[in-house]
């Protein structure tokens, strides 16, 4: 059973003349990393917020077409029994952390299902400890870093023991280098727990390498959607502004100017480096 | 803004920190309740320096004093008004009496001011929140609360961002009449609250993905407990109380009287 199934997912908010998203049907199955990406205002957040119930519990509006999540139908479902099952991180750090202290706001969750104490104390200490911010754990969100808050974000959702998680842009606000401490963190969800992860990112150079999958969008519809490799070396790719790895294009600039380099395309300098590599020891 | 700087709570442990709020705002009660039954200075005067040994314990004398260099004005004021109505009242005479009910007047009132600050000073918000929660306040309105200090700093730091940005393009928030200078404020304030309402809507959405609202009977990570200084606050609060209350009646029936601290004194 998929983790994620629409099938013609049409989506408008309330008062909007055209749909935010439009026949939407995508797949995700247990244990992928699939990364969405496309320019702004193209429907991805809207479509985060299908996966976990907001749509159509939080906001109204008219929706159209069959959306399941881990097995569950989002529209029959209240937000918070979706809510056991999919977590969901969003872009600013700052609105979505509300306690007084770290570990208070990782527990929010577990607090609001009733969990008891001695659970919550476990599993608290259990998700700081996954993400690395369990030695700051009694002070307050709002002191700590852009990167650190991400951080907590994630563990208040992981607490919960989903099966999917949902990242909507968690890096926007953050430097590169949090960035790509935040990618990493993520990245071992999904290859150490085993759970599903969607995450909606523009950069591609870092979070690439990660991916199992990536779905491209654009105007509400998605456009395309395969293995990275493939995507990324698309002609069409390039023209929907999507920013493509450098090592992506390097790679692409070097082999039209005929230089015998290995003709997969590679997703991060690293790779691209092994190639060189290869290249030059050969000859 | 360092008016809110007040309201970032850093967690501090000591004594009277790790006492149970519930406890220390009924040592609060019971210190209003106290000065309220007496009005001799005597009295007063002792209440007056009751709260010492707690800013000592709790380490907060700075804040603390502060809180109290807040209450100077409105003190002098009572004071004032206190020695004129005697003086008027009693046809143009002060007696060193009237003087001394005065002073006991303006004491009473910083008294209260006091152990107020003193609670305020020593109950972390979440303490607090979790207090109302224990004593069976609806979640809704701990939280509300939790929140509204959550973010009482995040909200004043946007007001500055605000009016930086406003006066890059030229707002002159210092200029002209009190009506007008009230109005220079109007294109600050406007997007401050767009951006708290959208800001609102961001959490809200945040709350519903965390399962708010999911069962009637929510749990804590916390619990409060009475400790061994709570006991100890509580046999403080009752021995002053039934003290106060014997002593008041024993002062109804005239058995005893408090000396004035001009008796004292001459």
């Amino acid at each position: 059973m998929p983790v994620i199934e629409t099938k013609n997912l049409t989506y408008t908010y309330p008062g909007g003349k055209l749909p935010s998203i439009k026949d939407v049907s995508m797949k995700v199955e247990k244990g992928e990393f699939v990364l969405i990406t496309g320019p702004s205002g193209c429907g991805k957040t809207t479509l985060c917020r299908c996966f976990n119930g907001l749509i159509p519990n939080f906001y109204q509006g008219e929706i159209k077409g069959e959306i399941t999540v881990t097995g569950l139908n989002t529209s029959k479902k209240h937000t918070y029994e979706m809510a056991k099952h999919v977590g969901l991180v969003f872009q600013n750090p700052e609105n979505q952390l509300f306690a007084l202290s770290i570990e208070k706001d990782v527990a929010f969750g577990l607090e609001n299902l009733g969990v008891d104490r001695e659970k919550i104390r476990q599993r608290v200490d259990w998700a700081l400890k996954q993400v690395g911010i369990y030695d700051i754990r009694e002070r307050s969100p709002h002191e700590v870093s852009g990167g650190q808050q991400q951080r907590v974000a994630i563990a208040s959702v992981l607490a919960m023991q989903p099966e999917l998680i949902v990242l909507d842009e968690p890096t926007s606000f953050l430097d590169p280098l949090s960035a790509k401490k935040i990618f990493a963190v993520i990245n071992e969800l999904n290859t150490k727990l085993g759970i599903t992860v969607v995450l909606v990112e523009h950069r591609l150079d870092l979070t690439a390498k990660y991916a199992s999958r990536i779905i491209i969008m654009d105007q509400g519809k998605i456009c395309l959607d395969g293995k990275p490799r493939k995507i990324l070396n698309k002609e069409e790719t390039r023209l929907l502004g999507v920013g493509i790895p450098k090592a992506t294009l390097l790679h692409q600039e070097l082999l039209e100017n005929k230089l015998k380099l290995r003709n997969t395309t590679p997703l991060s300098s690293q790779e691209l480096a092994n190639f060189l590599e290869e290249l030059l020891k050969t000859k | 803004m360092s008016v809110f700087d007040g309201l970032k709570f850093r967690k501090v442990y000591s004594p009277i920190h790790n006492l149970d709020p519930r406890m220390k705002f009924v040592y609060v009660i019971v210190v209003f309740v106290v000065a309220i039954l007496f009005n001799q200075l005597l009295v007063l005067l002792a209440l007056f320096f009751m709260p010492i040994p707690f800013v000592l314990l709790a380490g907060v004398q700075r804040e603390w004093l502060r809180s109290l260099r807040g209450a100077v004005f409105l003190a002098t004021f009572i004071f004032i008004i206190n020695i004129a109505t005697r003086f008027l009242g009693s046809g143009y005479v002060l007696t060193i009496i009237d003087v001394e009910e005065a002073i006991a007047m303006t004491v009473r009132f910083v008294v209260l001011v006091e152990s107020f600050s003193v609670f305020f000073l020593t109950t972390s918000p979440d303490h607090l929140g979790l207090a109302l929660e224990q004593t069976r306040v609806p979640y809704e309105f701990a939280f509300a609360f939790t929140t509204a200090v959550r973010f009482v700093p995040v909200l004043a730091e946007e007001a500055q961002t605000i009016m930086d940005a406003q006066k890059a393009r030229g707002l002159e928030l210092e200029k002209g009449g009190f009506l007008k200078r009230i109005r220079n404020y109007i294109p600050i304030l406007i997007p401050l609250i767009v951006s708290a309402i959208r800001r609102s809507l961001e959490l809200a959405e945040a709350m519903e993905s965390r399962a708010w609202g999911a069962t009637k009977n929510r749990t804590n990570l916390y619990e409060l407990k009475f400790h061994r200084g709570d006991f100890l606050l509580l046999a403080i609060n009752l021995i002053m109380l039934a003290t106060a209350i014997y002593l008041r009646l024993q002062l109804h029936f005239g058995y005893v009287s408090i000396p004035t601290i001009s008796q004292i004194l001459f």
